[in-house]
């Protein structure tokens, strides 16, 4: 399956929250079975170059989609426009 | 936690889609959900008097009797008062962000902007491990590095849960009192490190950055979401303290009696010699815990004779200044400002200590 969204970025130094966010996210893709690029990023340059006040953090193609808290997969699946 | 709604939905308007449906469809369950947090609370007292005197069969007034009834009453009160207030917190707190928080303070001055940014600390939703990007965002923004600072003091010293533990344990003075001297502290630290001009210690990275514009902002979340947010908390923090309260309150209750009420009150008393307050201070910056962990065990210091605001001033160093947010905070400050930084909020929680004795 595709979608408009071509790379994910997880943005967090690297705390329980963000792995978790990480792992939702993970979950998402591969149990739709798009074909995405799901990175973890840990970069403070990163963060503060898309705007990021407060992780664990999203970007969709360099896109801020959601920060400061741990999404569902419901979530994560509306974000991608997924059914 | 209730909601005004009086309208049932109606089937024209999807639920969850509006506020308004939103509140008709969900707001019910919620205006049950605190009816019988109301109905568990007021029966707190009873049940746990039956369960002791009647149940158990231990005799009013006695030693065991009252400890017994004390844990049975005290554990359930903690817990409910957890679930309920964490619940309202963070959904009241769903409305700030620290975009919002930033948005708020460009532009300010020194002194205005040191009190709204200790204000906002408390209420935005923050990690300490955002503690860094949060930084770097605020900096870049224009936002002078002593508001910054009151920002970022505030918002660990401040614990809601700390909050909601000294308020259900020792009422609703000694909460202000923590708010309050919790403030102050983050007002003047961010007053002293702004007017001490010390731009060159923040990484050269920082100044070189040129502000790019803001992320997603909270206020688009939908109720759905907040009301989410606010029970995937209680569940997390409860499911993290309930351990730490049982165990807590049951050693207070055990050793009630069995240890002598001014064990402590030679060394963290009111009348203890005058480098106590300092001496405790030294020794909980290094120290860090959950607040959730340090509130049963300031209360068993306390019933001990240990003065209050030495034990507060023990537990406000022990959250507020943590290792792992200072190793984080170092790559972005350099070590002199760091040192500085954590050394002024010791000697302020050391002030707060020395003023919570005087006055209580």
């Amino acid at each position: 399956m595709t979608t408009p969204v071509s790379v994910i970025e997880v943005l967090g130094p690297g705390c329980a929250r963000c792995h978790e966010t990480f792992r939702v996210v993970r979950h998402v893709v591969e149990e739709a079975h798009i074909e995405c690029l799901v990175q973890k990023s840990e970069s403070l340059e990163r963060m503060a170059d898309l705007g990021v006040l407060s992780t664990p953090a999203l970007a969709f193609d360099g896109k801020v989609v959601l920060s400061g808290r741990i999404p569902k997969s419901e979530e994560v699946r509306r974000l991608l426009g997924l059914p | 936690m209730t909601t005004g709604a009086v309208d049932r939905d109606d089937g024209a308007v999807p639920a969850a889609e509006t506020t308004a449906g939103w509140l008709s469809g969900r707001g019910w369950a919620l205006g049950a959900v605190a009816l019988v947090w109301v109905g568990l609370y007021v029966a707190i007292r009873p049940v746990a008097d039956w369960l002791s005197y009647r149940a158990l069969g231990l005799a009013r007034g006695s030693h065991v009797g009252e400890a017994v009834a004390f844990f049975f009453y005290d554990v359930p009160k903690i817990l409910l008062l957890l679930a309920g207030m964490i619940f309202v917190i963070t959904v009241l707190r769903s409305f700030f962000s620290p975009e919002r928080a930033r948005r708020l303070l460009s532009g300010r001055r020194e002194g205005l902007g040191n009190v709204l940014a200790s204000a906002l600390g408390i209420v935005t939703p923050f990690c300490s491990c955002s503690a860094v990007p949060l930084f770097i965002g605020f900096v870049e923004s224009g936002i002078p590095l002593g508001v910054t600072f009151s920002f970022l003091v505030a918002a660990p010293l401040i614990n809601e849960v700390a909050l909601v533990l000294l308020f259900g344990m020792f009422g609703w003075k000694v909460a202000a009192l923590y708010v309050a001297s919790g403030s102050v502290i983050a007002m003047l630290t961010g007053l002293l490190i702004g007017r001490l001009g010390l731009e060159r210690y923040v990484e050269d990275f920082v100044w070189q950055r040129q502000f790019k514009g803001s992320a997603e902002d909270a206020a688009t979340l939908s109720w759905e979401n907040r009301v989410a947010l606010g029970r995937g908390a209680v569940r997390d923090i409860l499911a993290k303290v309930w351990a730490y309260v049982v165990v807590g309150i049951a050693v207070g209750a055990a050793i009630h009696g069995y240890v002598p009420t001014d064990a402590l009150a030679g060394y963290m008393g009111r009348d203890a010699p005058w480098w106590s307050v300092p001496a405790v201070v030294l020794m909980a910056v290094p120290l860090y815990s959950n607040a959730a962990g340090m509130a049963p065990i300031l209360q068993a210091l306390v019933e001990k004779g240990a003065a209050l605001g030495t034990a507060l001033a023990f537990m406000m160093a022990v959250v507020g200044v943590s290792l792992p947010e200072t190793i984080l905070l170092r790559r972005v400050l350099k070590p002199p400002l760091l040192v500085l930084f954590i050394g002024v909020l010791a000697l302020a929680i050391i002030v707060t200590g020395y003023l919570f004795n005087l006055v209580l």
